[in-house]
């Protein structure tokens, strides 16, 4: 061994025994870094659609977020290593692409962005970036059509960085519903996590998770939360979880505090409607530490620390919170200092053990 | 308390700023309209680096639905989370009484004369250019 490579292999051992961030965005330094994996048509045609409506108005990333000698928040890896690896301690930064594929009414064309990035990812974050291993990856799939979303998980499933399967959280359809099943079963038979991420409410062919579209930002990103929760109540009465006893679903950048109401109000109505989804054999929260894992970004902080500290018991924190940073996001929660003092066995549980766990980041 | 040279005036103009790193701490700088202020450059949300956000103005409370545009160039907004500071008091504007950023005193040492505080280290200086003097 080498000097190089035992120091390359003393990093991964330090790093391994570090923070695991669960949203990390890994950032195209232009749309024709994709547009380069994308074959024609699509190759003309794509010009880095995002979401057209509801950005951010001050900033939608860190500013401080700009690579040192320029270019596009959050697309040099070694500054994001600076910014955010070195700096807090991350052993392993699982990778989200924000490809926003799913607000498109074309599925081929969906599927097409979905499989660029993907390669894009493989090649560079996941491949030439990747010398120390702290980064993990996550299948995009656009969920317009289903059945190329599974051909897209068989293409990477054996990726030795890919760790999960990402969709958006913005839809035309309750995730709980039968269309979707396809991908459930992919995720299921190859034991891939399957990540869900906001952004595209209301885009596109997507509904808003309000009645009717916001006004401002400010609102629809609030609101953006009421996605995953009306998601999760569709997922757990539908009986997902029952027939894919497999599945592990995790919510980023949803927030956690939402979580203790809505499964106490679930559960008062399933002890009185049970008969009407009888394959929901237990109180719907019951499912939960098998099947559901929560980022802790954006963190709701009480006033008051010891209101936080009775919410994390509340939404069971030591089972089902990864700690996510949303990095170079402009709501980037700071792993130093999102979070009151916690006690130990809970903070390890957040910042690493229950990620190296669903994730088998330890080998 | 120790005092600092910070720079010549002339370096930061009206609307510029300057960080600088003194006893440990970063601190940034900033000439509002021809005022010198110094703030702690550590967001008290989440520590970010509050001195390299963006200098505007904001809109102030106002009625629903009307727009009153106020303080252009004194408020600094953090470069994470975008909370506003105005420079010239350090007060936040969402909790002005309770969320602040830490300032610090300032002085300008002007046309040459010694500074007053003995200890702030020799810095030449023209006639039409003082020197900006910090007091931590």
């Amino acid at each position: 061994m080498d000097v190089q490579e035992a120091r390359e292999s003393r990093l991964t051992v330090e790093r391994r025994s570090g923070i695991v961030d669960v949203d990390v965005h890994p950032v195209p330094r232009s749309a024709d870094e994709i547009r380069a994996y994308l074959p024609m048509p699509w190759r003309d045609r794509y010009q880095g659609e995002r979401r057209s409506f509801f950005n951010n108005p001050v900033h939608g990333s860190r500013l401080d977020s700009v690579p040192p000698g320029g270019g596009v928040k959050g697309s040099d890896p070694d500054f994001l290593r600076e910014q955010l690896i070195d700096s807090y301690g991350v052993a392993y930064a699982i990778l989200i692409s924000r490809t926003f594929c799913n607000i498109h009414p074309d599925p081929d064309y969906a599927a097409a962005i979905a499989a660029a990035f993907n390669e894009w990812l493989a090649e560079t974050w996941l491949g030439d970036y990747n010398h120390d291993g702290a980064f993990k990856g996550s299948i995009t799939v656009a969920q317009q059509d289903p059945l190329r979303a599974v051909a897209e998980i068989e293409r990477w499933a054996e990726h030795p960085h890919m760790v999960q399967v990402t969709m958006d959280s913005g839809a035309r359809a309750p995730f709980g519903q039968r269309l979707y099943y396809p991908i459930y079963e992919a995720c299921e038979r190859h034991g891939l996590p399957l990540s869900i991420h906001p952004g595209t409410e209301g885009m596109g062919i997507n509904h808003q998770p309000t009645p009717g579209y916001p006004t401002h930002y400010i609102e629809w990103h609030c609101s953006m939360s009421l996605s995953f929760q009306a998601h999760l109540v569709s997922l757990l009465t539908e009986g997902v979880f029952e027939r894919f006893p497999g599945l592990r679903i995790v919510l980023v950048e949803c927030g956690v505090a939402w979580l203790a109401p809505l499964m106490w109000r679930l559960d008062a109505y399933w002890k009185a409607l049970r008969s009407e989804i009888p394959w929901v054999r237990k109180p719907p929260s019951e499912y939960l530490r098998d099947h559901l894992r929560l980022g802790t970004q954006p963190l709701e902080r009480p006033d008051e620390d010891r209101h936080f500290l009775a919410l994390m018991e509340m939404v069971d924190a030591e089972h089902l919170l990864m700690f996510s940073s949303d990095y170079p996001h402009w709501d980037f929660d700071s792993p130093a200092r999102a979070f009151p003092k916690l006690p130990d066995a809970l903070r390890d549980a957040i910042f690493g053990g229950n990620a190296r766990a669903l994730y088998e980041l330890d080998g | 308390m120790t005092a600092y040279v910070v720079g010549r005036t002339s370096e930061i103009p009206p609307g510029g700023r300057k960080l600088v790193e003194v006893g440990g701490r970063s601190i940034g700088v900033f000439n509002i309209e021809g005022t010198f202020h110094a703030l702690r450059n550590a967001c008290p949300h989440q520590g970010a680096p509050l001195c390299l956000g963006s200098i505007q103005g904001t809109a102030e409370e106002s009625r629903p639905g009307e727009y009153r545009w106020g303080r252009e160039g004194r408020i600094l907004r953090c470069p994470w989370h975008g909370w506003e500071f105005d420079i010239t008091t350090g007060r936040s504007v969402f909790n002005p009484h309770r969320t602040r950023v830490r300032q610090y005193r300032l002085t300008v040492e002007s046309r040459g004369e010694s500074p007053q505080d003995p200890t702030v280290e020799t810095y030449e200086v023209t006639v039409d250019d003082g020197v900006v003097v910090l007091h931590v």
